[in-house]
Parts: structure tokens; sequence; C-alpha cells
């Protein structure tokens, strides 16, 4: 236990004030999982929409696909991102991997079904009812839309919530596409587990730490926003 | 508006939820659909109202067919019209926000004074500044006829408006429906409640399991009731289930063991009977009178429902409900344990084949 609170009193020491390191390894974490929970949300919300809207043959085939795509391993997702972007695959022209490009694209594939099925199953109804009240008010279809974006918005915040936590403590996929590479793809995740694996647990125990803040902020957040 | 819905057929997820409901709404009026739960009455009101498509049939506004119309022509069209939902569906944040955000779904100014009567009308004006998730079910409700009212619509749509709804605000919603529909507006209201279809009504439409099976006037309706269901709806009602006898031109109910004159002309067999409670008279004894049916029974129970009063008579095998008024009570000062002659004209007996 004493061998544990030393760890801390460093890890502390190490964040007040922060390293120039240990904010590039924090603000790039954030900006990785941010951005591919960005466009993982651009691209599933609309799903989860129109899944929750409109009846259509294939629709029970289609969210049991998404079902599925939540239960694949990221360490599956990682594997086929690697053979997209190494540089015989089919994306290597882009020169992606080891770059926070790569980790972008696994996170946001992995974010992708969870937030399709979170929006729609937190908008099942509500989406329709939306509809019926925007129409019966006089709307256009796109005012229909931003009226359920707006009446379900807390469903949308909060899915993507889950979208971020998800991909923001993700290690073994992001480590495989991204390397690790010091003040390259070096994130928070990958960081700990190096570090731990050398033995400088005091810097690992720091980042946990900023884990846990960035978490119970994002949180704090969505309290916020389902008050309001 | 004049709107008329054509052979309309809904099917969803496997289900027949209408079959063929053909209905013809002239402008003006007040229009009650009603039936059971689960016949199909916001299925149709949402069709009516554009909100949903029907899977056969189509719908006509003012002679134009809906079907095929351009998104610009079909959001004109649900302009013209209100919508109340069962449940309340509002705006998310305040009373005031909700009147607002109509006006602006339909693209027009904001004006206070406008507002404040529409929300005076109801009894909100006091609450305009509260978010909408403090409110009482009744105050959501008469929060959504405040909108429908600010519109104008030319046809208001309300479903089932005032059910789990506390006293005042069903009277409130009530007193203001009656209002629209003098000041010349059509209304298409849904209900199961045959108070508010006689006081509101004009014109009547029963639907059961996706059809309709009767319309006319609530009087008409509520007087010849096409089946036993509607019979059921148009008050409380005693049933008999019995063998319909022929002998003769005469047509007998044979029922626990009592024989009960009828006017039928129904085949001989199985059949379902109704009975009016303020069809029966209650004496102490029997009365000269050209009513044929003369039941002896003793009473069981007195409830005193408020506009009458209820009085629950055994005669043999059958249990039957008379309703008198209070003074009648009093005057033949019945208790339970007595005995009461019971005399009914054998035509008030309406016959109903069985399935």
């Amino acid at each position: 236990m004493g061998y544990f609170l030393e760890g801390l009193r460093q890890a502390l020491k190490l964040l007040f004030p922060p390293s120039r390191e240990l904010l590039e390894i924090v603000g790039l974490s954030l900006l990785v999982s941010g951005s591919a929970t960005a466009l993982a949300a651009v691209f599933a919300a609309p799903l989860g929409l129109f899944l929750a809207l409109v009846e259509f043959r294939g629709r029970r085939f289609l969210i049991g696909l998404l079902q599925t795509a939540m239960a694949v391993p990221a360490v599956l997702i990682g594997l086929v991102v690697y053979i997209l972007v190494s540089r015989r695959g089919l994306l290597g022209f882009l020169g992606l991997l080891f770059t926070p490009g790569a980790m972008i694209l696994a996170q946001a594939l992995l974010a992708f079904p969870l937030i399709a099925a979170l929006t729609l199953a937190a908008l099942k109804d509500k989406a329709r009812d939306g509809r019926d009240l925007a129409y019966a008010l006089g709307a256009s279809r796109g005012r229909m839309l931003l009226t359920i974006l707006r009446q379900g918005r807390f469903a949308f915040l909060a899915a993507m919530v889950a979208g971020f936590s998800r991909v923001l403590g993700e290690t073994g996929m992001t480590l495989m596409v991204g390397g690790n590479i010091k003040g390259a793809t070096r994130v928070m995740t990958t960081a700990i587990s190096l570090e731990t694996m050398k033995g400088n647990f005091e810097i690992g125990l720091a980042l946990g730490l900023v884990l846990l803040v960035v978490a119970l902020l994002v949180n704090v957040v969505l309290q916020w926003g389902q008050g309001k | 508006m004049r709107i008329e819905a054509q052979g309309i057929g809904k099917k969803a997820g496997g289900h027949i939820l209408l079959r063929g409901v053909t209905l013809d709404f002239p402008a003006g009026g007040v229009s009650v659909i009603i039936g059971p739960n689960g016949a199909g009455k916001t299925t149709l009101l949402k069709i009516l109202g554009m909100l949903d498509k029907p899977s056969a049939g189509r719908m006509i506004y003012d002679g134009r067919p809906a079907h095929g119309l351009p998104a610009r022509d079909k959001t004109a069209l649900r302009r013209r019209m209100g919508f109340i939902f069962q449940h309340p569906l509002l705006l998310n944040g305040t009373v005031l926000g909700n009147m607002r955000h109509a006006l602006s779904l339909r693209k027009r100014p904001f004006e206070a004074e406008r507002v404040e009567e529409a929300l005076g009308a109801v009894g909100l004006a006091g609450k305009k500044d509260l978010d909408v998730r403090v409110l009482s079910g009744g105050e959501k409700q008469r929060l959504q006829l405040a909108r429908a009212l600010l519109l104008e619509p030319e046809v208001l749509l309300a479903d089932e408006p005032t059910s789990n709804l506390d006293p005042l605000s069903a009277r409130t919603i009530e007193d203001q429906l009656a209002a629209l529909a003098r000041a010349g507006r059509t209304i298409i209201l849904t209900t199961h409640n045959i108070i508010q279809a006689r006081l509101l009504g004009s014109r009547l439409f029963f639907l059961d399991n996706g059809e309709i099976v009767q319309s006319g006037t609530p009087g008409q309706v509520l007087q010849n009731p096409a089946t036993l269901d509607v019979a059921h709806f148009a008050s409380i009602t005693n049933v008999l289930n019995g063998q319909l006898v022929r002998t003769g031109e005469d047509a007998s109910l044979e029922v626990g063991g009592a024989m009960i004159h009828v006017v039928s002309a129904l085949a001989p067999g199985p059949v379902a009977a109704v009975l009016r409670p303020e069809d029966i008279l209650l004496s102490r004894e029997p009365f000269h009178s050209s009513a044929r049916n003369v039941l002896t029974g003793r009473v069981e129970a007195v409830s005193d429902l408020g506009m009458f009063v209820l009085v629950q008579i055994r005669c043999g095998e059958m249990s039957l409900r008379a309703a008198i008024t209070r003074s009648s009570l009093q005057e033949l000062g019945l208790r339970p344990g007595e005995t009461v002659v019971l005399t009914f004209k054998a035509s008030a007996v309406l016959v109903f084949p069985v399935d």
C-alpha cells in the first residue's frame, strides 16, 4: 500500500506542473479520440435516426448487423485497418500507418456501430413522436429533422459520449496501427501500457488520473445536458 | 376543407389496423369517431391528418388526392390542419417557447397578444414561463389545445383529447372544441366517451376492429345500435344471453328459465339481447300497461349515481339493472331484499345474433 501511495505522490508531482511531454500525450489522446468520435458520429447518428424513423425491407437485418458489429473485437478492427493502410494495402498510398490518421480511422470504425445502435435505441420512440409533432405543426421535412434533433439532443449526446469513452480507453488496436511513437502517436492508454511494462508506475498513474478526470468531465457535461 | 377517405387500409408489423374505411367529412361540424381501445382510431386520425400513410385506398382533400403530391403541397395541406395527440407531444422548453416555436414552424410572426389570448382560453395564462416538464397531464393537454388554437386550423383533429384528464381540464377542452365548432371550424374527434360524443358530435362513426360498423347522428346510432359492441357503448346496459324461440308471429327470448317477449326477425337459436336500464319501469304492484313484459324480482343493491339511481334486481337466474330517478326511489322506498315488479316493452329488448 505504501508503495502505491508513493507512486501516487510521484504521479501528482508529475501533474503539477505537468511536463510538456505529458501535455502532448493528453492532447493527442483527446484530439485522436475526439476526431474519431466526430467522424463516426457524422455517419452513425444519421443512420441511427434513419433506422428509428423509416420502416423498410431489411431494416431488422441492418439492426442485427449493427449489433453484431458492436461485438467485433477491437483488435480485429486494428488488424483490418493495419492491412488497409500498410504500404501494399488499399489505402497504402495515403501513408497513414503509424500516424494519428490511422488511429482516428480505426477508432472511428470501432465507435461507429456503438453510436449508431445507441442513437437508434434512444430515439426509437422519440424520433417518431418528434416527426408527428413537427409535421402536425406544419414543419417542412428539413425543419422536421431539426425538430427531432432538438427534441432528442440528449440521446445524440449520450450516444456520442459513450462512443468517445469507448475509444479513449482503447489500447491494443491503437497501439497496433499507431505504434506508440514518442511525440507522434503516443496517447494516454498506449503510454500507460508502455510505462507500466518499463516499471514506471508513477507516469502510468499520472496518466490514469488524467483519464479519470476526462471521463468525469465528459459525464458532468452529459448530466448538465440532461438537466437542460 | 373537405376531407374524404376512400377505402383506407393500413397494415403494420403484420397486423391489419384498418380495412376499407370510407368516410366523408364535409367542412364544418363535429365528427366523432368512437370505438373500443385498439379499434384503429389513432391510426385512422393520423392518416386523416397526413401524419401516416395508408397501405391501401386514398385520401382526398378538397377534391385533390394527396397521394403523389410534392412535399411542399403536403406541408401546405398539413398547415391547414391542427392535431391534438392523445399523449401530449410538446417541444422541449417553456410553455411560451412551445407557442413561439409552433408559429415559427408555420413561418408566421410572433404576436404576443394572440399567444396570451390562446393561453388564456385554456387557463394557462399564468404558466407561460414554466418548463413543460413540470406541467400536469391536464395542463399539457390544454397547452396542446392552446397551441392548436393559436395556429387557427381549418380542421382540428383531436385524438381522445380528454382521456385520463381531471374533470376541469376535460371540461375546458370540451368547451373550447364546442366554441371552435360554433365558429365554423371542422372538428374530427376520437373518443370512447359516449357522453362526450353525444354532447359534441353532429356525426358519429363507430369504428370496431379497423372497420366502420355504423354511422349517423349520435341519436340514430345510439337508439338503433347495429351491433352488440355499439350497444355496449350506447349506455350502461343489461346483456342477456339466451335462445330465441318463435311461436307463430311471436318471438320470445328464453333466458335463465324466464320467457321475455321480444320483437325480432332473426331465426330461432342462440342470441344476445340488450335491455337499457332506463327502459325498465319499477313498481310495487303490477299495473295495467301495454308493455308485454312483466317480471317479479328481488332488489339486490341500490346505487345512487347522482344523475339517476341504479337498482340491481335478481329475477331467477337473471340479474337486471334498472335506472330510476331519485324521487321515484323515495316514492317506492326500495331496499335490498324487497320484492319489486319490472315492466318493459317487447320492443325495448334489442336482439343481436351471436357469432
